[in-house]
């Protein structure tokens, strides 16, 4: 049975039950009633107790189901790994934000995504990447005059 | 009288330069992104809500509301001439419209869909005129209790139409109410869920949520080198690309249908245009005397369906206009801007803010004309925005994010969240959640949590206040018919056929 389970199905319903009982926890530290009405954990705690008991329900149904023999459907992760490259080129980008400014993070990202997401060439790569990044400044920067971060070196 | 004098202070508005041109810019924005598959109107509006912002909130919502109701009329373009949906509304026109281009006739196809959605466009903003304002009126009556009532109906319906499943969809819905209570409680003054992070203290940024959720999720969903399609060509010449004289009496019925159907569908919460576009097909087939030849490039299985996706924007800004309350993704970021600007829509706002509410009908109508014109002599123009390839597109699209959501308050904090929301839409795409309950209940959970507070400290805590009064009791009893409904097999096979659609 166990293998006919939806293993990521399973995860995100234990990390919700996660999320329910932090959220329930928390809530139960501040009033739930005051001489004035409901307080502060009022409506957090019941939206915990309800993300709990949901996400509970879609586990227990899962193994029911699982358990009667009835066909599991299965999560596609296909694609994945291209977009966790974009995922992860997005964070170094906005890492590099401050530090190196717009441009470079935005040229860093672009080049990550460019080479290896679209698997483009190199010289397709340093087009698209130098021609989008002045757009942008251009647009952004000069024309809207949207204060974006500058690196050390001036842009 | 009242309409009159309303339309004419609006027609003054909209006229205005500075509205006409952000009107254009809306609409052609809004037919771009239409007809880019992968791209929608939500992420765009998301997109464009910091810019929009910086404006004056007549001209912002001028614009914001010309993508919504442009993204329309793009769509039908990549159906007809790609056989895939440039947004999901226009998925029921693949059905005869690429088989009219299979056969030579992509012209008159473009050119029903064209005329359609002005027709119903323009029928959809005349009913949007003459309901929403006694809709407002009536929903002066509202106390906190029916406001709690409308806001828990408006949810569930959005949750039952969200997705295969329900349980996901009301999951996705808490975790957003969730996300509301992140801030200062407006009531004592405490802190809640911070982390102790000085940023969060004013609680998670709609922009941030929907940019993430939306923009970045649909391109993390889409990096992939483009598979090659095939694109059949549009034809040149104006007079290649209009229908007719028995093309557009074969369209009569469907033009009223559509705009009908679309309108009321429209109006509910959770439906959506994709559901109008496939009801008034259906009615459209039912009606037919040549129903057997839909699907093999009749032309009015692409008038209904086209008339109905249109029709529906003004049926969906009734509720936001006149109650607040948004029923999809688009409607709730429109909300967020509302909010942005320091305003919340209600039954007071026709009457607070006469020249928002007339000044967006009447923008309306003048965008469905500009959007005629560009899209009939125009269209060959803008199917070349097709051959955009994605990489440029996709890197274009996180650049715009990241400078986008750091433009709201200079805070790089808000990079990163809007980064973990990308992660998290993404997650959420592939775990089939859907992400619309969660932006609705992160709009909505605020002021639900306001109503319940406010009714329980009128009633000194006694819980039947929600449930006594007998609009808040019939709102709930809806409520609980709509959650428990899809227990019984029936009613579930009906919400699947229609979450599907």
């Amino acid at each position: 049975m166990w293998r006919s389970l939806n293993k990521s199905e399973l995860t995100a319903a234990g990390l919700l039950i996660a999320l329910g009982a932090y959220v329930a926890w928390e809530a139960w530290e501040w009033p739930y009633m005051t001489k004035d009405g409901p307080g502060p954990g009022f409506f957090p705690l019941w939206i915990g107790i309800l993300l709990v008991g949901l996400a509970a329900l879609l586990i227990v149904l899962q193994v029911a189901d699982a358990s009667a023999g009835k066909p599991v459907e299965k999560t596609s992760w296909a694609g994945t790994r291209p977009a966790l490259v974009g995922w992860g080129a997005l964070l170094v980008a906005a890492l590099l934000l401050e530090p190196a400014g717009f441009v470079a993070s935005y040229l860093f990202l672009s080049v990550v995504l460019l080479r290896v997401s679209f698997r483009r060439s190199w010289s397709s790569t340093a087009l698209v990447s130098v021609v989008s990044v002045a757009c942008f400044w251009g647009l952004f920067v000069k024309l809207l005059e949207v204060r974006l971060p500058v690196g050390p070196w001036g842009f | 009288m009242e309409v009159l004098a309303g339309l004419a202070q609006g027609f003054a508005i909209a006229l205005e330069p500075a509205n006409l041109f952000w009107c254009f810019i809306g609409v052609v924005l809004g037919t771009i992104v239409g007809l880019l598959p992968g791209l929608g109107p939500s992420a765009t509006v998301a997109l464009l809500l910091p810019l929009a912002t910086q404006m004056n909130p007549t001209s912002g919502l001028i614009m914001l509301a010309g993508i919504y109701y442009g993204a329309k009329y793009g769509g039908s373009t990549t159906a007809i001439l790609l056989n895939v949906p440039g947004e999901s509304a226009s998925v029921v026109t693949c059905l005869d419209g690429f088989e009219m281009a299979r056969k030579g006739r992509a012209g008159p196809a473009l050119g029903i869909a064209a005329i359609a959605s002005f027709v119903a466009g323009t029928i959809g903003v005349v009913l949007l005129m003459l309901v929403a304002p006694p809709v407002a009126e009536f929903a002066l009556r509202f106390g906190p209790p029916e406001y709690f009532a409308l806001m828990a109906l408006g949810l569930s319906m959005v949750v039952l139409l969200a997705g295969k499943s329900m349980i996901k969809a009301l999951l996705s819905m808490l975790v957003g109410l969730w996300l509301a209570t992140v801030g200062i409680d407006l009531f004592t003054d405490g802190e809640r869920y911070t982390f102790e992070q000085i940023e969060l203290v004013d609680g998670v940024h709609f922009v941030v949520a929907a940019i993430g959720l939306f923009a970045i999720g649909e391109v993390l969903a889409n990096l992939r080198p483009a598979d090659g399609m095939q694109q059949f060509r549009v034809p040149k010449g104006l007079r290649n690309l209009l229908p007719n004289g028995q093309d557009l009496k074969d369209c009569r019925f469907a033009f009223v249908n559509g705009s009908l159907v679309g309108f009321f569908i429209g109006v509910l919460p959770g439906a959506g245009s994709t559901i109008a576009s496939f009801v008034s097909y259906g009615v459209e087939k039912a009606v037919s005397r040549r129903k057997e030849q839909f699907g093999t490039g009749v032309i009015e299985g692409v008038a209904a369906p086209e008339a109905a996706n249109n029709s529906e924007t003004g049926g969906a800004l009734v509720p936001l206009l006149t109650l607040g309350i948004p029923g999809s993704a688009t409607t709730a970021i429109l909300l967020a801007a509302f909010i942005l600007w320091g305003m919340r829509p209600g039954p007071l706002l026709i009457q607070d803010h006469p020249e928002i509410f007339w000044g967006l009908v009447a923008s309306m109508y003048i965008g469905n004309v500009m959007l005629l014109i560009f899209n009939l002599p125009l269209v060959p123009l803008f199917a070349q925005i097709l051959r955009l390839p994605g990489h440029i597109l996709y890197s274009g699209i996180l650049g715009i994010s990241i400078v986008g959501v750091y433009s709201v308050d200079q805070r790089l904090f808000d990079v990163w969240l809007v980064t973990a929301f990308g992660l998290l839409g993404y997650l959420m795409r592939r775990l089939d959640y859907p992400a619309a309950p969660l932006l609705l209940g992160l709009v909505l959970g605020d002021l639900m949590e306001n109503a319940v507070r406010q009714s329980l400290m009128m009633s000194n805590g006694d819980v039947s206040i929600l449930y006594s009064r007998p609009l808040a009791a019939t709102m709930l009893l809806f409520t609980a018919a709509i959650l428990i409904g899809p227990l019984f097999r029936q009613v579930n096979t009906w919400r699947l056929k229609a979450a599907e659609q």
